[in-house]
């Protein structure tokens, strides 16, 4: 209950926060529109018939691409948010009013990323909704709750990176190998814009190391193509391994940061 | 339990970071290392008003964030409230309150109202436990008719008094003031040092651990004061042991400073 309460108060206040630049809420759902419009026209430039790997996916180049940019905005939250919030809060001076109340720093990262998470959320469902309305995208088939249980998987093992390059800020406070990596190869590595089976094979060999990869696979299933979740089985499998070997290990990983930060007295220096 | 806080041989080094092209140069050099807090041993009773002084960098707002738990010491250990630092971190925290005089910590874009919401969360308060805390110490520190006013919309001297509240907000038994008030002017620096000294410690039996540099305000608040350079604290006493520290019965703390530190 308490913790929930704790939950509750970090999202309220990050809601007040970017509320307050009502602009920023205008443009970003601008973006998506124009971010949209663009890959609909790209698409036209494109003969799907000839797309053999977008088709195993029931659709054409267009829908493909929308569900690669509305998800991927998972993986960047993931990969940013933990590292990102955390410097922000150092950098303001916050951080050290939160961690001198029986808050724990974990309980912090987790909760200050959820805004987040909730903002990338109205984001996917509002690039679903303009590719249905404006661009006539057929969703009816979607597997609502094999979609759900993907993305969930997909949070929790993309968190887990996140939370290690969160580590790498409070100890480094800047320059996170971890976010750099991930981030320059899972964009052209995990079937964003393109799927993997393009790729040469020596170079399609990265794309089995990304959760993303396997999170877009099976997100275009349950999506486009109403996969359940039997069908889904090996993606589901993978992400869920995914989970577990990331999410121990971002928690040791964090808790040594939090150590080494304590040490050198420069938790909330930045 | 007499003391809220009792520390044995409490110690800090730092290493100094390592600027890359030293480490390459130079690579069989030792590491710098700073002595931040060198062996203090000390006890402070519960309901007492205790100053620290010392020049900048003497160590005093390191001492204050290792008894916080924000800062993990090299050696010895401290006590805070009953609860050793190194192993009741959360019992700790729920029995303190750290007043910084930096007013970057606050949200700018929200409500002082919005603000202190926020914070009652972090300190385990449920909404109506935290509406009733937030009124009643925007009474006592006289901010009820800014509420609703955006942080960066307030005076400083507001901000400072916001800070004092969101102090207080888990009701903890020890407040670690850190220059509260810096930046105010005479009037009210007078006014937020009456009510340290009168509601905080009379009415409300809190026991408060200031950093100040300001040594008349130190002379006229502390039971005791500590007289730290170094990180270690050279005297440690009432006004009238420190005089007697420095053979003159009627001396000022300023003298006793002076004195002690250049000694």
């Amino acid at each position: 209950m308490v913790y929930l309460s704790k939950v509750t108060a970090f999202i309220r206040k990050e809601f007040l926060i970017q509320s307050s630049y009502w602009m920023a809420f205008i443009f970003s759902w601008l973006g998506i529109l124009i971010s949209a419009a663009t890959f609909y026209f790209i698409s036209k430039l494109l003969n799907s018939e000839n797309m053999i790997s977008v088709k195993a996916y029931g659709a054409g180049y267009f829908p493909y691409v929308l569900i690669g940019i509305a998800f991927s905005g998972y993986f960047s939250t993931a990969m940013h948010t933990f590292s990102g919030n955390i410097r922000s809060e150092q950098i303001t001076g916050t951080l050290e009013a939160m961690l001198v109340t029986p808050t724990r720093l974990s309980t912090i990262i987790i909760s200050l990323s959820l805004w987040d998470f909730i903002f990338t959320s109205i984001n996917a469902v509002i690039y679903l909704f303009f590719g249905a309305v404006f661009f006539k995208v057929d969703f009816t088939q979607m597997n609502i709750i094999a979609s759900l249980l993907i993305l969930t998987l997909t949070v929790i093992s993309l968190s887990g990176i996140g939370i290690i390059s969160a580590s790498f800020i409070i100890v480094f406070k800047k320059g996170d190998p971890v976010s750099w990596l991930v981030t320059i190869s899972s964009g052209f590595f995990s079937g964003v814009f393109f799927p993997v089976e393009v790729l040469p094979k020596y170079l399609r060999v990265f794309s089995y190391f990304l959760p993303l990869t396997y999170s877009l696979k099976g997100l275009r299933h349950a999506i486009l193509q109403g996969y359940s979740i039997g069908m889904l089985l090996p993606e589901i499998a993978v992400l869920f391994a995914f989970c577990i070997i990331l999410t121990p290990l971002s928690i040791k990983i964090f808790g040594y940061a939090l150590r080494c930060a304590k040490i050198s007295g420069s938790l909330t220096h930045y | 339990m007499d003391y809220a806080i009792e520390t044995s041989g409490l110690s800090k080094e730092f290493i100094t970071p390592r600027i890359i092209y030293r480490a390459i140069a130079h690579p069989f050099t030792k590491q710098k290392t700073i002595l931040a807090v060198n062996n203090i041993t000390i006890s402070i009773r519960k309901g007492e008003l205790f100053c620290l002084v010392g020049p900048n960098g003497s160590g005093k707002t390191t001492f204050l964030k290792i008894l916080s738990c924000l800062i993990l010491p090299t050696r010895g250990n401290a006590v805070v409230f009953g609860y050793d630092i190194l192993k009741k971190e959360d019992k700790v925290k729920a029995a303190i309150g750290l007043i910084i005089g930096d007013e970057r910590s606050f949200y700018w874009r929200l409500t002082l109202r919005q603000n202190l919401s926020f914070f009652a969360a972090l300190y385990n308060l449920n909404p109506l436990q935290s509406k009733k805390i937030i009124k009643e110490l925007s009474c006592l520190l006289e901010i009820e008719d800014m509420l609703e006013r955006s942080f960066q919309e307030c005076s400083t001297g507001i901000k400072q008094r916001l800070a004092i509240a969101r102090g207080l907000l888990g009701d903890p038994q020890i407040l670690f003031m850190d220059e509260p008030v810096k930046s105010l002017d005479a009037l009210l620096r007078r006014e937020l040092n009456i009510f340290i000294k009168d509601k905080l410690i009379k009415e409300r039996g809190k026991t408060v651990i200031l950093i100040t540099h300001n040594l008349k305000e130190a002379e006229q608040l502390a039971d005791r004061i500590a007289i730290m350079q170094k990180g270690e604290i050279l005297a440690c006493g009432t006004l009238a042991e420190l005089r007697a520290k420095i053979n003159n019965p009627i001396g000022s703390l300023e003298e006793a400073y002076s004195k002690i530190i250049v000694d």
